[in-house]
């Protein structure tokens, strides 16, 4: 038998396998679907608006009832008035409003007399995004109404409008974000998300895939079915598998970059390629687990280990460099991680070939892994001498 | 009164049978064990290993200084000493620190126009543009929070300066310029750390997820062994419904408020987490909390029939439950439909009840509405539980029958 035949026999196999076991398309399709709708759905906004602030208006005045509705006026936040600071404290603290604005009483007066009135504002850091943006928030709004006094003392005392401006703020800053102009939240987590989870659905579906042969004593059954040749038993499934994954990979950037139009300074055709590869990493790795460990339940429960830490160690949230040195190059065993620092060169800077060619180098490295575990798997599916369950 | 007696005596018999051989089952299966003991234990100090420094200091900042004044050099001065930004180059031209920004030897660009002195002296706004490396929002944070500090102040004391230049004193100045004195305080996670406000959010989501994937494999095995889940003891003729799910809930709730209090009270301690709250109040939480989970997996975990299908089905469903607890993405703004979603996992109320208590130092009085959703879930789960007990029997009777037939 020709290789080219034995692994078209293995792919009919799976095929048979699928068909009987419903569990790998949804596994596969249907979860990726799921992912891809909540991930977007969600974060649609891209910014979140109207986050609750809380506001003890203790003067009652024109000035504070102003504050209160150019606060609320504010895409950002919305203004829910208390009575007094106590009840305000403890919605703070249960997390039901992300910040709590006291106007003293007499802000007024103390405003008309220039006698420096003091605001004091809480924030819950607790609640990352809702308290950092009502900080930034209330400071802006803090600042106006500063500047709205300084504008009427200024105009009293005969200060020019065309000098008004350089008077007010002297300095100002510019400021451009490079690679993602809007700040759009949705774009910065769905852009490694998607691909995370979709490593993590190729280690475990990669893994079930191998391990059943092992579970179900059917590994003999399909070393024979291509006499005893592991590597065409093993290119048949994977064959199967990277046209699977890379369809769906290849949805998601289509989706990611053409239908939500999030920024890419690269081409697309660069993140098609970025997809396969960390398609065929992500497979190699799983066959390196279901090799080393060629137990399904215990490769299963590994590969479930390895992939849900992976989203973390790809330093697309926290950093790498801000985390310990023994987990640095703990970082180089997840294809995300490379996958990442691609993204990173191609879709956030715009490179060429000469900044990214080192994560494809890295990415394709992968791909040796389970060379180094063949024997041993062909000896675990031909003699079936490890623990089944 | 003595029928009484022997309802509940019996009741108690059944339902510790039942325990007894819930716990020789998970006890005899190693992958059961592995999940609670290598998850249960390992997941939440791997987490905090991960985000142990959780603030990123001293951002590598490029720095293009075509001003070449005494003003842009004191800026520049200033923001190095900030502790969000580290100036690790200086250019001469835009060319040479985008080439760095690329290299990735920098995250982001400061950049002062040739003409920021001269404006400053014609009394006329000057800006300076900052670049910044949007891959992680971190670096971002840094580069503006930076920026933003040297500039308040700078933009206050240029004031100052020019009314006192135009003949006042320094008191009238400061007055003039400082109209609205504020003060920002953020009690509960001064530095923004990534670390404070992850970890709480993670934390009890860890133990929902650990007894979940447990007990999903724990029923698959049975299931493929022909057993059920479920089986109910011959002697009660079909009644009993209540004893199989306390008792074996029994086991589940055992073993996880020693996990629960091993992650709630245990970690953040070896980690010098903030502990704010009370130990009484949080073990409140954690009981009420873990019997919720207890019901939740065991009415999911009926759809499980083979031992692994829980990791391929379900695994996935962890990074969402974690977006779910509005610790990142504000509840307020979450769209319609995910906010009943979330209303189907403990996680959602636990999590936020958790970081509430422990890191924010509520008590049980200002966290009640979300304990009180946490009951309503329990009561809902519990009688799904029974009712998957329930229709589990009935099937395994009809099979049987027909078999028999």
């Amino acid at each position: 038998m020709r290789f080219v035949d034995k692994i078209r026999k293995v792919i009919r196999r799976e095929v048979r396998i699928w068909e009987h076991r419903p569990i790998f398309l949804l596994g596969t399709v249907f979860v990726m679907a799921f992912c891809t709708v909540f991930y977007l759905s969600f974060l649609q906004d891209g910014v979140p608006s109207d986050v609750p602030i809380a506001v003890v208006d203790l003067d009652q005045s024109a000035t504070s009832r102003n504050f209160c509705r150019q606060l609320d006026a504010t895409q950002l936040g919305r203004v829910i008035p208390y009575e007094d600071f106590s009840r305000a404290r403890m919605d703070l603290q249960g997390g039901r409003v992300t910040s709590v604005c006291v106007i003293p009483k007499g802000f007024n007066r103390d405003i008309q007399g220039q006698r420096q009135p003091q605001m004091s504002f809480y924030i819950n850091g607790l609640y990352f995004l809702g308290g950092s943006l009502a900080w930034k928030d209330i400071l802006t709004m803090v600042n106006l109404t500063s500047g709205a006094v300084q504008r009427e003392v200024l105009r009293m005392k005969g200060v020019p409008e065309s000098q008004m401006g350089g008077l007010l703020r002297p300095v100002d800053v510019d400021v451009h974000q490079i690679g993602n102009a809007t700040m759009n939240y949705g774009a910065y987590l769905a852009n490694m998300m998607l691909p995370g989870m979709l490593q993590m659905v190729i280690v475990i579906v990669m893994i079930y895939s191998l391990g059943i042969e092992l579970k179900y004593g059917t590994g003999r059954h399909l070393l024979r079915s291509v006499d005893g040749d592991i590597y065409a038993a093993l290119s048949g499934k994977l064959a199967l598998y990277t046209a699977l994954f890379t369809m769906i990979g290849w949805t998601l950037v289509f989706i990611l970059y053409k239908w939500m139009h999030f920024p890419l300074a690269g081409s697309i055709g660069q993140m098609l390629l970025a997809m396969f590869l960390l398609v065929i990493a992500s497979e190699s790795v799983a066959v390196l687990i279901i090799g080393c460990v060629p137990v399904c339940r215990f490769a299963l429960s590994i590969g479930a280990l390895y992939s849900v830490l992976g989203l973390s160690l790809t330093g697309f949230t926290l950093p790498v460099e801000a985390m310990p040195g023994a987990l640095r190059s703990l970082t180089w065993i997840y294809p995300l991680r490379f996958y990442y620092q691609f993204y990173v060169q191609a879709g956030i800077f715009g490179s060429g070939f000469g900044a990214w060619y080192p994560y494809v180098i890295s990415l394709l490295a992968f791909c040796f892994l389970p060379f180094t575990v063949m024997k041993r798997l062909a000896h675990a599916y031909e003699y079936l001498d490890y623990e089944r369950n | 009164m003595k029928g009484t007696d022997t309802y509940l005596g019996r009741w108690f018999r059944d339902a510790l049978g039942i325990f007894n051989l819930e716990l020789r089952n998970i006890l005899h299966d190693g992958g059961v064990m592995i999940i609670f003991i290598v998850a249960g234990f390992l997941y939440p100090i791997l987490y905090n290993f991960v985000y142990k420094n959780g603030i990123l200091e001293d951002t590598p900042i490029a720095v293009v200084d075509h001003a070449d004044c005494s003003d842009s050099r004191r800026m520049i001065r200033e923001m190095d000493a900030t502790r969000e930004i580290g100036i690790a180059a200086h250019c001469n031209s835009m060319e040479e620190a985008r080439t760095l920004f690329q290299q990735r030897k920098v995250n982001g660009i400061i950049y002062f126009p040739a003409d920021f002195g001269d404006r400053l002296a014609h009394r006329e706004t000057a800006t300076f543009s900052i670049y910044a490396d949007m891959s992680s929002f971190l670096y971002y944070k840094n580069l503006l929070m930076g920026s933003e500090f040297v500039m308040l102040h700078e933009v206050n004391q240029i004031k100052i300066d020019r009314y006192t230049f135009d003949g006042l004193t320094d008191a009238q100045a400061d007055q003039a310029v400082n109209t609205v004195a504020y003060e920002d305080i953020n009690p509960y996670n001064r530095a923004f750390s990534y670390s404070i406000f992850l970890i709480s959010a993670i934390l009890m989501l860890i133990v929902q997820q650990v007894m979940f994937y447990g007990m999903s494999m724990s029923v698959g095995t049975m299931r493929e062994e022909n057993r059920s889940f479920a089986s109910l003891p011959d002697t009660l003729e079909g009644h009993g419904v209540g004893r199989v799910v306390l008792g074996r809930g029994a086991v589940y709730w055992l073993i996880f408020m020693i996990i629960g209090i091993y992650v709630t009270c245990i970690v953040p301690a070896m980690f010098h987490f903030p502990q704010r709250g009370s130990y009484g109040d949080i073990l409140v939480l954690l009981s009420i909390f873990v019997t919720v989970c207890v019901f939740f997996c065991m009415s999911w975990s009926t759809l499980v029939t083979r031992r692994e299908s829980a990791f391929l089905l379900f695994l996935f469903m962890s990074p969402i439950c974690v977006f779910l607890t509005g610790f990142s993405w504000p509840t307020s703004a979450f769209p319609t439909v995910w906010k009943w979603f979330s209303w189907l996992f403990p996680s959602t109320f636990g999590c936020q009840a958790f970081i509430n208590l422990n890191t924010a130092g509520a008590d049980l009085e200002i966290v009640a509405p979300l304990l009180r959703a946490l009951c309503i879930q329990g009561v809902v789960y519990y009688f799904l539980a029974c009712v998957s007990v329930y229709v589990e029997n009935y099937v395994l009777k009809r099979k049987g029958a027909l078999q028999l037939q």
